[in-house]
């Protein structure tokens, strides 16, 4: 056989030469490769294929052998460097174009669980030929990120520390080989940049490409991946390493940060259709922006110079991409970029026209929905951080709108008993010497009291679901009665606000009357029902079987212990509600009696 | 070399501000005359220090000049009201008391609470801002006065404006006018006018340089008698421009009100042609509705309701517009609401129709068909992608034939090879075909 085999490798190496080959050669060489490759004979393969004599052959027909080549050193991840050996041989000398159609085919839809290893594999290999490629590399590069960016979205995201050291999917490996596969592209761009000659079509274009790789990395993975700010964990974290290597890509392709974020240089390149989703590239973007401010990712070459609130502005709109979404990593995120964002802005200095761009409306609006629906708390106390940092940096006349809108379009007790009570620190810091402001102490401040007490559902108002907000209303009124003295110099509004806290009152008495004789029931119900039961648990004990009866009256999964304790509840609610009003009264009594009432 | 180191000027006229204004030292005379105006494009190149001496800050070291847009709030204050007074070529040191720069909160982590802020800047260009979104030179702006606020009038709004053209120093028309954005065409105002005015603020008076592409193109325009190819110069003051109600001041009850007058404003302006306008109005009842949450039972499915037919109504304008993508997005909105509509599935399969997109348009027109056999439109549509179908496979067909021969020449003539069978181990995808047409 051996001989045989010398015998047509002297006729192929004349074929080269002479007459060329023909297709029985290509299918005689396959097979015998494919031979010795699946006897695990490798050795022979690559001395075959390293023969200087053989080289006329290898580089017709060498391409053939890669596919099975691959797929061995998948199968058997040892004692494959030979097969390794091969491969590199073939990927330096076969026809680049060739390589290049079948390296592609390779990392094409892949089997989930190849994914990582094909990737960590084919990089360097497909590097090698795209290298070979010389001038006319671009659009191949551009393909072999696409294909392999495709793979890599396909695996999933670690969500914890320890998941990202395990790395089980091997998505951390792949974005190292991704990071290394770039180098050499990244440099010849920089090289080019610096000659003289810089910037031809070719040039461009393999910018781009890297461009758009680098941005669709942001999106996929690190967009989802969990970048926090545990300094020490980094040296390890290697998605935060390929964070690193991206934004320092960025600059070095001649995209500065600022241009990106700020000016929307893309613009241009997504009309042309590069970057057709104008979505996702804004999803990128937003990591972008996260990235750099908070996880302050190559800030030191970032200009110093920008203004914090046109910071703000622009980092809004990504803001509001992040908070849009329901999942924990874009929340965070979202919720990061915004305190980092406002902690560089002044207190009180947020002017009220900025609440007209839309993203200074639904941001809030996205912020209302995590602290009212979110799940998970710490998103929620965050997002509580946030709301008072939000507040703080507004101007007065931004503020007075800020909880005009709120009061008018959050839809929860709550937010709006959390508003009430930033209403009457306002008012409370506007009576301080050197504080005073129009918005919070004079005829301004009456629309705003008139929106807070109010009880938009009339008689039918909930008390014990709008608890929050009656009792902030409460301790404003009882706070404005206090300090009534300091208001002497407004007192034109305080027949206007006593007419308003007549009619609350009046309305609130009437409300109180009715919720306290629905819970009184309620809870009489509850007592009966709770003897019934007793009841039958010691029917079912004798009978040996457990039973459960919930009632469902309220609200469906809280057991009946809770619902009495809620109507308990509900009823100190109200007595302390009643109790807050008569000494609201008690306290204006006593003002009409010393006569420092208007 | 700086010949008048020391030299203090204050910035601005105003000397005895002095004491609180950004300190302004200019180390070397700038060559140009003029100074940039408000909104300019400035480029520069800037080292920035703290007192002691500490760099924070270099455009230098980074190797690329910055810019931004002047006197638009974009950088610190002491920048804007410092780059203002220089000339081209001059260089300057800025000193920044904290509230012209970061005031208390510093910049972290390089700019540390309540610092002073040493910058030495040297100007070398300045431009009007290029509005166009291509920055394509096509529409430049000089700003004469800033206007107020941050927002900007929007497709369909309402503006009172105050306008003067000009072609080669001659005024040729002048008008103080009101009137809704999307109109101009009707009242001989030319694109370039309109996209000039969505780029103002409330109380702006600019200069724009509108090119043809902007202006009356190559044919000109015959009642201003201005020539084909002209570039135009036009003053705009921007007098005011209705807002529209925000969401902010609106309850839910309030904003299902509001769709329901607005959804009937829409169909007013498509049933005499005006779709552009028309679909204003439906994207208002989307930016309503698209995030109440907040609605009681019964209402909710009012606002679908509206939503659905906001999201109808905007395919059949894009389709009338001529932009099919939109088109595309408002039906996959519409299906998300309601995955059987059959409008939304139709209009879906015209939009593919005309993205070339014939393979998913039948799947969509065949979906149609499908629901209601009784569609007869869907039908005839379904035929027509057959057609295309077919004749985009036969022109594939012919290019990638083309392509291997190109590939297989080539190789051999790098090769130096007598002849090569090229031998491809998988036929290669269409994807990677295509984009290797690129580089041949």
């Amino acid at each position: 056989m051996a001989d045989q085999l010398q015998d047509v490798i002297q006729r192929w190496r004349k074929a080269v030469v002479e007459d060329g080959l023909r297709p029985e050669d290509h299918e005689l060489f396959q097979n015998a490769g494919l031979a010795y490759i699946n006897q695990g004979d490798t050795t022979q393969l690559l001395d075959f294929i390293q023969d200087e004599k053989n080289q006329g052959i290898v580089e017709s027909m060498g391409c053939g052998l890669l596919a099975s080549l691959v797929a061995e050193v998948l199968k058997r991840k040892k004692s494959s460097s030979t097969c390794k050996a091969v491969i590199t041989h073939l990927a330096e000398t076969c026809s680049p174009m060739e390589l290049m159609l079948i390296f592609l085919g390779q990392v094409d839809d892949l089997h989930p669980d190849l994914i990582a290893d094909t990737i960590v594999l084919m990089a360097p290999h497909l590097q090698t030929v795209l290298l070979r490629l010389g001038e006319e590399k671009a659009p191949w590069v551009g393909l072999a990120l696409a294909a392999l960016q495709k793979q890599v979205s396909r695996l999933p995201v670690p969500y914890t520390k320890e998941q990202e050291v395990e790395d089980a999917y091997g998505l951390c490996r792949c974005c190292s080989a991704l990071a290394r596969f770039m180098e050499p592209f990244v440099e010849e761009v920089k090289r080019r940049d610096n000659s003289e000659d810089g910037g031809t079509a070719s040039d461009n274009q393999l910018k781009t490409e890297l461009l758009k790789f680098c941005m669709g990395s942001l999106r996929e993975p690190l967009l989802q991946a969990q970048l926090d700010q545990a300094i020490d964990i980094h040296k390890q974290s290697p998605l935060w390493h390929f964070a690193t290597d991206i934004l320092a890509i960025l600059p070095a392709i001649q995209e500065p940060l600022p241009g990106l974020l700020f000016y929307k240089a893309l613009k241009k390149r997504e009309e042309s259709g590069l970057l057709t989703d104008s979505t996702k590239a804004q999803e990128s973007r937003a990591c972008l922006a996260y990235l750099l401010f908070v996880q302050l990712i190559t800030i030191e070459s970032f200009p110093a110079v920008f203004s914090p609130v046109f910071v703000l502005q622009c980092n809004m709109e990504y803001i509001d991409l992040l908070l849009s979404r329901k999942e924990e990593s874009f929340l965070l995120k979202g919720l990061e970029l915004y305190t980092k964002s406002l902690e560089r802005v002044e207190d009180n200095s947020l002017p009220v026209e900025l609440l007209d761009l839309k993203s200074f409306y639904s941001v809030p609006q996205h912020l209302v929905q995590i602290l009212t629906v979110c799940p998970i708390q710490h998103l929620r106390e965050q997002g509580f951080k946030v709301l008072q940092l939000f507040i703080d940096k507004l101007g007065p006349e931004a503020k007075h709108k800020f909880f005009r809108c709120m009061i008018k379009t959050s839809c929860h007790a709550g937010v709006e008993g959390y508003i009430i009570k930033n209403i009457k620190n306002q008012i409370e810091l506007s009576l301080k010497p050197g504080h005073e402001n129009e918005w919070f102490m004079g005829i301004q401040v009456l629309p705003l009291l008139r929106l807070v007490l109010c009880f938009p559902r009339g008689p039918e108002t909930d008390l014990l679901n709008s608890m929050d907000r009656v009792m902030e209303s409460l301790n404003l009124l009882r706070y404005l009665h206090m300090r009534d003295m300091d208001w002497q110099q407004t007192s034109s509004i305080w027949p206007e606000l006593f007419k308003i806290k007549e009619d609350y009152l009046k309305m609130l008495r009437v409300c109180l009357a009715l919720s306290r004789a629905y819970y009184a029931g309620q809870v009489k119900n509850m007592r009966e029902d709770k003897k019934i039961q007793a009841q039958e648990a010691r029917e079912a004990r004798v009978a040996l079987v457990q039973t459960m009866t919930v009632k469902n009256k309220m609200v469906s999964d809280m057991t009946p212990e809770m619902q009495y304790q809620v109507l308990q509840c509900a009823l100190v609610t109200f007595d302390l509600m009643e109790s807050l009003v008569i000494r609201i009264e008690e306290i204006s009594e006593e003002k009409v009696k010393t006569g420092t009432a208007v | 070399a700086p010949h008048t180191e020391g030299a203090a000027t204050a910035s601005g006229n105003n000397r005895a501000a002095f004491h609180w204004r950004p300190i302004h030292l200019v180390k070397q005379e700038g060559t140009g005359t003029e100074l940039p105006m408000t909104g300019d494009k400035v480029f520069v190149h800037y080292v920035g220090t703290l007192l002691d001496g500490t760099p924070f800050d270099s455009s230098r070291e980074r190797g690329e000049k910055f810019s931004f847009e002047l006197g638009k709030g974009q950088v610190i204050k002491a920048w804007d009201l410092g780059v203002a007074t220089m000339k081209v070529g001059e260089i300057s040191q800025l000193i920044c008391k904290p509230e012209y720069a970061y005031g208390t909160a510093g910049s972290p982590p390089k700019i540390p609470p309540n610092a002073t802020l040493v910058f030495q800047v040297e100007l070398f260009e300045f431009r009007g801002e290029d509005i166009t979104e291509g920055e394509d030179g096509g529409i430049i702006r000089r700003i004469i006065t800033k206007g107020e606020g941050y927002t900007k009038p929007n497709e369909g709004a309402a503006v009172e404006v105050c306008l003067e053209g000009s072609c080669e120093g001659k005024v040729f028309d002048k008008r103080e006018l009101k009137f809704e954005l999307g109109d101009g065409e009707s009242l001989g105002l030319p694109s370039g006018v309109e996209k000039a005015l969505m780029a103002m603020e409330q109380g702006e008076e600019s200069l724009f340089i509108i090119k043809p592409k902007y202006g009356y193109g190559n044919t000109g325009n015959s009642k201003y008698n201005i020539p084909g190819e002209a570039t135009l110069q036009y003053k705009l003051k921007l007098t005011t421009f209705e807002k529209a109600k925000e969401s902010w001041e609106m309850n839910s009850a309030e904003k299902l009100e509001q769709s329901i007058i607005v959804k009937e404003k829409g169909t007013q302006y498509f049933k005499e042609g005006k779709y552009r306008q028309a679909s204003v109005q439906y994207k208002r009842i989307v930016s309503w509705l698209e995030n109440e949450s907040s609605l009681p039972e019964g209402e909710e499915q009012k606002a679908q309701a509206l939503r659905l037919a906001a999201h109808l109504n905007l395919a059949m304008c894009f389709l009338k517009l001529q932009e099919p993508s939109s088109t595309f997005d408002n039906c996959d909105k519409a299906l998300e609401l309601d995955d059987t509509n059959e409008k939304a599935l139709f209009r879906r399969g015209e939009a593919l129709f005309a993205m070339k997109e014939f393979d998913r348009a039948r799947a969509d027109f065949q979906r149609v068909i499908q629901l209601y056999p009784s569609n007869k439109a869907a039908k005839s549509q379904v035929a027509l992608c057959q057609k295309q179908i077919k004749e985009q496979h036969e022109k594939d067909k012919r290019l990638y034939a083309n392509m291997f021969q190109k590939f297989a020449e080539r190789d051999a003539k790098s090769k130096h090879l007598k002849t090569r069978h090229g031998i491809v181990n998988k036929p290669p995808t269409i994807p990677y075909m295509v984009a290797a047409c690129r580089c041949c």
